[in-house]
């Protein structure tokens, strides 16, 4: 009994140890050994239209604020047999700070960052973490709520739609935040959603957008990264809101605002704090507000009045300082409440987010 | 009501590039070579009909550009199964995935992607266009309805042309064609062409009377599909028809729902069109039905006085 008493605390002390030392290898940050070289992997090509394409621009973006070019390579699927060989060719070549941008890269940068950990490895859109790995999103329900305000004052029928992909939190959130947005200018404002299954199909986007149309959607949102929603609100004469880009550029008469990417405000600090040495990754990733360089809207040329969006900038304004917009209290569309007063739904909460507000119309 | 009428109107747009797909493979398919490139043909269509949209914007050039540069990347896959004998199998997937790089490469290259451009406008068929519930059929852009011809032409010419005779002979049994004085090495090799070239078109209609751009890999599976349709169909240009009308249905149907707030498990109705291909096939099987109706030398190179 005793034997076991004195096996359980040399345990627990050996334990302790370890917890010490991993306390004390946490307070030390990442501090790179030589001068700073950047490598970008890309998803899809540089010139998509969306996603890649927007840190393209903060690519170039970043070479100008930072002084020094950056490789990239395009279309690196989210396959470990893929990710790896193109990061570690650019490491070889004297990379040391290797920036990714996909979902699917989580895994592999993980490992990476564990076999290299004179690296600095930087995720957009990733989920994991580690001395010298950092993951980053930006709150895309922030932007899809303006855009949501936008859309609720240009609706004349107060019938909304939006074009998804797939239902799970990032896109419910966004769903949720700008059916909120839209309630905000006109609070009999519902938004059907269709869910296409596929980020990039053109061909279901297309007949989603079409449908909504016949409905009598007057206004089409999108979270999915073609244009097509947006090319096809101009055809049918109605109005849409962006995502990834100012998606005016395809569809200059419908595209009223959009919920833009704007890479370069979170990396260029970032990238700085990694070149001056003892970088902390933020524990569970950065998830960036307006402020701090996540994403923002940008307004097209049509569809808004001045006092449509002197309001709109005033929500903008507003998250700025601090306004949390899935604050309780908060029901779902079933009644049930998901958010009490005086509290507001935390990161992990928002990741899981598998409910929609009053309003939203979606298949189950 | 409403909801019948703006489903009929948007299923054209999905069975046509499914019905001329299938009619190009089992027209190549009949001379018995396998073709399994289908996903990568209609891309290589599709990226060809949107730069010569771009380029001179007419866009019956455009679909005759689409054709062309599918029949051109066709001669690849003629080359390595008719001459050298490669597996029909593993030749078919390598033209897929050489298609896919190729039109990835191209389009970012000449900066063709997410170019919107005009596609044709709608052609109402008076007074078919004015019917109830389903006059929207009959207000479609010009190919749709040109579909039926193509149809027409392909079947007259594979049952009651000697050609076509000769050409579904070589796929029979090309012993006795080449017996019969038959080039079977150039039939195959033409319907090779020939059926890329339709399968080309259907990559164009996705891309300029469709979607109105391109997006890499925009296909998305319907290549694979068309393949499936056409085991579905027995080699049967009509069944083929009737086939991609009923995709066209389920897949027009499904935002349909959605849009009309219907609740349905959206999971469930994504995947009804792949269980309705499931069901039928387990049906043809069960039933006997059709065993005989593959060409008899399907996947199989010829090679003049091998035993076999």
């Amino acid at each position: 009994m005793i034997d076991r008493w004195m096996h359980k605390a040399a345990g627990l002390v050996a334990g302790g140890l370890l917890l010490a030392a991993g306390l004390a290898q946490a307070e030390d940050g990442f501090t790179l050994k030589g001068e700073p070289k950047i490598a970008m992997l890309y998803f899809d090509a540089k010139n998509d239209g969306g996603w890649t394409q927007a840190f393209d621009e903060a690519r170039i973006k970043i070479e100008s604020e930072l002084g020094q070019k950056i490789q990239f390579v395009e279309k690196v699927p989210e396959s470990a047999s893929a990710i790896k060989p193109a990061a570690e060719r650019f490491i070889a070549r004297g990379a040391n700070i290797v920036i990714g941008t996909a979902f699917g890269y989580s895994d592999s940068f993980k490992e990476l960052a564990e076999k290299y950990p004179d690296v600095a490895f930087l995720n957009g859109s990733g989920t994991t973490n580690g001395h010298n790995l950092e993951s980053f999103y930006g709150r895309t329900y922030e932007t899809h709520y303006l855009c949501g305000m936008a859309a609720g004052a240009a609706s004349k029928s107060g019938k909304l739609g939006f074009v998804a992909a797939n239902p799970f939190g990032v896109v419910n959130w966004t769903v949720n935040a700008f059916e909120m947005g839209a309630r905000e200018m006109n609070p009999k404002a519902t938004t059907t959603v269709i869910f296409t299954g596929a980020w990039n199909d053109p061909v279901k986007e297309r007949a989603a957008a079409m449908a909504l149309i016949d409905q009598g959607a007057d206004v089409i949102g999108q979270h999915v990264d073609t244009p097509t929603p947006q090319i096809v609100a101009q055809e049918r004469g109605v109005y849409g809101t962006g995502h990834h880009r100012d998606l005016s550029q395809f569809a200059p008469e419908a595209t009223i605002c959009s919920a833009i990417w704007t890479w370069e405000r979170f990396l260029v600090p970032e990238l700085k704090k990694i070149i001056a040495g003892n970088w902390k990754p933020a524990p569970y990733g950065a998830f960036m507000t307006i402020s701090e360089g996540g994403g923002d809207i940008a307004f097209g040329k049509v569809g808004l009045s001045e006092e449509a969006k002197a309001k709109i900038m005033a929500a903008r304004q507003a998250i700025i300082d601090g306004k949390h917009l899935y604050a309780g209290p908060l029901s779902d569309r079933e009644g049930k409440e998901r958010v009490p007063a005086g509290s507001s739904l935390s990161d992990a909460e928002l990741w899981q987010m598998d409910w929609y507000v009053d309003g939203v119309i979606t298949q189950k | 009501m409403e909801l019948i009428t703006s489903w009929l109107g948007n299923v054209p747009d999905f069975a046509v590039p499914y019905a001329l797909a299938a009619l190009g493979l089992i027209l190549t398919e009949r001379a018995g070579v396998l073709a399994l490139g289908a996903e990568g043909l209609l891309l290589a269509g599709a990226l060809a009909s949107i730069g010569m949209q771009l380029a001179l914007g007419v866009t019956g050039l455009s679909l005759l550009a689409g054709m062309a540069a599918a029949a051109l990347v066709s001669v690849l896959f003629a080359v390595m199964v008719i001459i050298l004998r490669i597996n029909q199998v593993i030749a078919g997937l390598t033209l897929v995935f050489f298609c896919q790089g190729l039109t990835s490469l191209l389009g970012t290259l000449l900066e063709w992607t997410n170019q919107p451009i005009q596609g044709l406008p709608a052609l109402a068929l008076w007074p078919l266009s004015e019917l109830p519930l389903i006059g929207r059929l009959f207000n479609q852009n010009l190919m749709v309805y040109l579909t039926a011809p193509i149809f027409f032409a392909v079947v007259w010419y594979l049952q009651r042309s000697t050609s076509g005779l000769r050409l579904r002979a070589v796929g029979e049994n090309p012993q006795a064609a080449d017996a019969a004085g038959i080039p079977v090495i150039a039939y195959r090799f033409a319907a090779v062409m020939a059926g890329a070239a339709l399968v080309g078109l259907a990559g164009a209609y996705i891309a300029v009377l469709s979607t109105k751009m391109w997006i890499a890999d925009m296909s998305g599976g319907r290549g694979w599909i068309a393949v499936a349709l056409v085991i579905f169909a027995r080699w049967s240009p009509w069944k083929a028809l009737v086939g991609a009308l009923l995709f066209g249905c389920i897949e027009a149907l499904i935002p349909q729902l959605a849009a009309a707030g219907i609740r349905l498990p959206q999971y469930f109705v994504l995947m009804t069109p792949y269980a309705v291909t499931l069901g039928v096939m387990i049906w043809v099987a069960l039933s006997g039905r059709g065993q005989n109706d593959q060409p008899g030398a399907l996947g199989e190179p010829y090679v003049r006085e091998e035993r076999r």
